[in-house]
């Protein structure tokens, strides 16, 4: 056996000396390795709320995200846009107005009928807030900017860039129905969905999926809906599902806040409705109020298309869009001065999206696929 | 060489112990020298400083009074020149039989070849030739203990300290123990200072017994034993000697006894 | 000694003996086998199959798929490429294991020094403790967008693993050295061993066992970080960020359950192949 040195030291020196040599070894490959290969762009996944940080800190060249995580970097000064989504196709779908069909059929209270009000709330909002936005000067931009820096914590000037590029609106038109079908196409391509997952749920086709997916019967009587002097549901509030300072969902805030009507009452209030947060709002991310509608815990939610599309077809939960929220509103940011001009600069840099299912990054793809480049993983 | 040289010498030795703020006196004037060669056993009640003795001697604590030297130096700095022997055998279990006995030549720096050649002596000295690769865990308490007086002797000391070394070996086997020590520490010429419980053991093994107050230990009576080795547990003499040491020794343990019910 | 306990049993024993070691293979099998046949019922009934004969609550069945579509995306994840990163899981298991690798080392060659100090020095374990038990219980999850941005997308995954290795290691190493018989220094001392001598001869090898079960316990816990480690930034994938991207971005259930049927099965195999070691190391150490 050993002699000499006595074997606990030998033991202990040979693995510390492997481990040392492994790991550089690995460490020199992986440097070496990384920026060998050529013909795609890179991507990674990252919280929009981290992209700033890691842009700024090289640790990626650019990003794709929504307001306000765009205008956050170009405010700051870490980031410029390279391009708007609405480039990349022009008055695309983005967050929605979502209600869980569970709800429509409660019976302890009308939930058609509240789904309904909730709709006309929701209309009334996003035309007090397009309103708004028209008339900078106005007294009520100043308070949605207000509004906004709360919902969202960010500051006046990233909240004011940021609505520049966010289209406001509810109404789901063939445009609408037209981009949906063709992000369900993209995930069936990749495989995120198939089409035996359409069949399960009873849709014949993509187009007769998103048709009866989307459900503008309630956009369409939301006219109809009368003020009510009472809350019609005092005892079973709407539990409302929305994303964590999703500047996109900003109606809902507005529909809640009883200052804007100049009455006591908010937009809710004023049809009647008492709407709460659900348990777990605000939510990361749209796939997890997809866990909060699967679970009951949301009945009506703004998230984005993306998540209830995927999880409705995937998982069964049983789901319907009901009113756009809004579109556009993302944008492709590079690192300040990093002389990126286009997209082909783009090559073998590396791009933080959102996550592989997200619009931001089918927008991405679109793009680079119309200049020929693909989208990798970065290994 | 001169067989009465002292070897080691204690003079009004003591030792406090300080333990929860309480001050608890172990040892106190404790006189005794140890002479070249000698085999004596110390003998008393339980918690008298035996134990503390020996390990003032091994330098593995300080006296906290009075004067101490092995073979003229300070414990401290004596170095390689004890080697000590524990009731708990205190075999290192990772290393075999050989590297248990090396454990101190390694230390010094031997030279491997001449390392080997010294455990194959000791090996054969304790009587443990063609366990040299055996693991403690494989090995019974008697050729455990074996090992501990192997790896104390290999660094050829003076002294060897033994501190109760066949306390927890069954009745036949610490009787041959006694034996193989006895044969050993006439092959090998050590002092050795031994702590034992056992009257018994002392009469049996030792040149003389220290026999100890209650504590704070100190001497009570020093006993020679002039009984011719082999000797004979069944004979006159040794029953008479074991006789004088027991009534010393019940007397003391009386007084512990005593001690320990009224309130200190 | 062991043929002396085998004649003490006898023959009736050593065949008892026998069905021991396979009665412990079948009760393993059967309570598996258990868990498959409830899976499967529970599964049926949510789809409302037979032996069910209506669905019986409104959860979505895909919820819990039958463990025979699990199996079927367990084998399909190895010959198709993932609809999220389009990897193969060969290429998943590959970087979760480099990134497990590296963050071992590196827990390793951190925490046994230090528990070693901690373990041997009264002053380095009372500057040590306070840090210790107050980071130990931070979700290694907490620490995801820091070291992201800190240590960047190479390390940083790497550094959420780490965190998971190294407090067992650390832990443990630390007991074992604190637990270090008294008696085996003292007769250290008395064969003339220097404070350096105990350290390496003493301490050190008794402190090994310990360190091997502060070893088998943090893989078993850096597995456990693997999704947290792997969900954001991770660099050519990993087995965690694909059970993340089932999860959630996908809903695809029975791929998600097969990405943790691959975690379960590279933490079994590692974790083996640690008990493996400390067994081997143990026996000729002469320490079993």
């Amino acid at each position: 056996m050993m002699t000499g040195v006595a074997m606990e030291s030998k033991i202990i020196i040979a693995i510390a000396v492997a481990a040392v040599v492994v790991v550089g070894v690995v460490a020199a490959a992986v440097v070496l390795m990384s920026g060998g290969e050529g013909g795609s762009v890179k991507y990674i996944t990252l919280a929009p709320k981290d992209m700033k940080a890691n842009l700024a800190s090289g640790q990626i060249d650019a990003y794709i995200a929504w307001e306000p995580f765009v205008s956050d970097s170009v405010v700051g000064d870490v980031g410029e846009v390279l391009m708007w989504s609405d480039e990349i196709m022009d008055d695309h779908p983005c967050c929605v107005v979502a209600v869980r069909t569970g709800f429509l059929s409660e019976t302890s209270v009308n939930g058609t009928d509240l789904t309904n009000r909730f709709v006309r709330a929701h209309v009334d909002a996003t035309e007090w807030m397009l309103d708004a936005l028209a008339d900078e000067a106005g007294a009520n931009y100043t308070k949605l900017v207000e509004m906004a820096v709360q919902f969202t914590a960010r500051n006046e000037s990233v909240v004011k860039a940021a609505f520049v590029h966010i289209q406001f609106g509810y109404e789901m038109g063939s445009d609408f129905e037209e981009a949906l079908k063709k992000f369900t196409d993209m995930y069936i391509d990749t495989n995120m969905t198939t089409e035996e997952k359409l069949d399960e749920r009873g849709y014949e086709s993509v187009s007769d999926f998103v048709s009866s997916y989307v459900d503008d019967f309630y956009l369409a009587t939301a006219p109809n809906v009368a003020e009510s002097a009472t809350i019609l549901n005092p005892d079973r509030p709407i539990k409302l599902g929305y994303l964590l300072g999703d500047l996109h969902q900003l109606a809902q805030f507005v529909a809640q806040d009883k200052t804007v009507l100049g009455t006591d009452k908010s937009m809710f209030e004023k049809y009647g409705l008492k709407v709460e947060a659900a348990v777990g709002a605000p939510f990361a991310n749209g796939g997890a109020e997809m866990g909060g509608f699967a679970a009951g815990n949301v009945d009506i939610g703004y998230l984005g298309a993306p998540p209830t599309i995927l999880q409705h077809l995937n998982a069964g939960i049983g789901t319907k869009i009901v009113a756009q929220a809004n579109s556009e509103g993302s944008g492709l940011v590079v690192s300040a001065g990093s002389g990126i001009t286009s997209l082909s600069d783009l090559e073998n840099k590396t791009v933080a999206t959102p996550g592989e299912s997200s619009i931001q990054f089918l927008l991405l793809k679109i793009a680079l696929e119309r200049e020929g480049l693909d989208l990798e993983i970065k290994t | 060489m001169d067989g009465n040289e002292v070897v080691i010498s204690m003079k009004q030795l003591s030792k406090v112990f300080t333990k929860d703020r309480r001050q608890i006196k172990a040892l106190e004037g404790f006189d005794l020298d140890v002479k070249e060669g000698e085999f004596v056993c110390l003998l008393g009640p339980s918690g008298c400083g035996k134990t503390t003795i020996l390990r003032i001697v091994a330098g593995l604590e300080t006296a906290t009074g009075g004067d101490i030297t092995v073979r003229g130096n300070k414990p401290g700095v004596a170095g390689q020149a004890r080697g000590m022997v524990f009731q708990e055998f205190a075999l290192f279990p990772w290393r075999t039989v050989r590297k248990n006995i090396e454990f101190g030549l390694e230390i010094k720096g031997v030279p491997e070849a001449e390392m080997q050649k010294m455990s194959s002596q000791l090996v054969d000295l304790v009587g443990l030739k063609g366990f040299e690769n055996a693991h403690p865990k494989e090995l019974s308490g008697g050729m455990k203990q074996r090992v501990g007086i192997a790896r104390a002797l290999a660094n050829n000391p003076k002294v060897l300290l033994m501190d109760e070394p066949f306390g927890s070996l069954d009745a036949q086997t610490r009787n041959l123990m006694q034996k193989e020590l006895l044969r050993i520490w006439a092959a090998t010429n050590k002092t050795i200072l031994f702590v034992t419980h056992s009257v018994d053991e002392a009469v049996f093994l030792a040149d003389r017994i220290v026999i100890m107050t209650a504590r704070p230990g100190k001497v009570r009576e020093i006993i020679e034993v002039d009984l011719p080795r082999p000797r004979d547990r069944t004979s006159q003499e040794f029953i008479k000697v074991r006789g004088k040491v027991l009534t010393e020794l019940d007397e003391e343990f009386e007084k512990a006894r005593a001690k320990e019910l009224s309130p200190e | 000694m062991q043929i002396l306990r085998d004649d003490s049993i006898g023959i009736l024993g050593r065949v008892t003996g026998l069905l021991g070691s396979w009665r412990r293979l079948f009760l393993g099998a059967a309570s598996l086998a258990v868990f498959i046949a409830l899976w499967s019922l529970y599964s049926a009934w949510l789809h409302g199959d037979w032996p069910f004969a209506y669905r019986s609550w409104s959860q979505p069945a895909e919820y819990i798929p039958y463990p025979s579509e699990v199996l079927y995306a367990f084998v399909d994840s190895f010959t198709h490429r993932d609809p999220f990163t389009s990897l193969y899981m060969t290429s998943h298991i590959y970087a979760s294991l480099k990134r497990m690798f590296f963050g071992f080392v590196l827990a390793f060659l951190v925490a046994v020094p230090l528990g070693l100090l901690m373990g041997r020095s009264a002053n380095a374990e009372a500057i040590g403790k306070p840090l210790v038990e107050l980071f130990r219980p931070i979700p290694p999850l907490a620490w995801v967008p820091i070291f992201l941005i800190a240590l960047k997308l190479f390390w940083g995954p790497i550094a959420i693993v780490f965190l998971g290795i190294f407090f067992p290691i650390l832990l443990n190493v630390m007991f074992g050295a604190k637990s270090v018989d008294p008696v085996l220094i003292d007769a250290a001392r008395t064969l003339g061993a220097k404070r350096r001598d105990i350290f390496t001869k003493v301490v050190l090898p008794f402190t090994i066992p310990y360190m091997m079960t502060g070893i088998k316990v943090g893989i078993g816990v850096g597995w456990m970080c693997i999704v947290a480690a792997e969900m954001l930034g991770a660099v050519g994938g990993g087995v965690g960020l694909f059970i993340y991207n089932m999860a959630y971005q996908g809903t695809m259930y029975d791929r998600m359950y097969a990405g943790m049927l691959v975690i379960g099965l590279l933490s079994v195999l590692t974790t083996g192949a640690a008990g493996f070691l400390e067994q081997r190391l143990s026996r000729w150490m002469g320490m079993k």
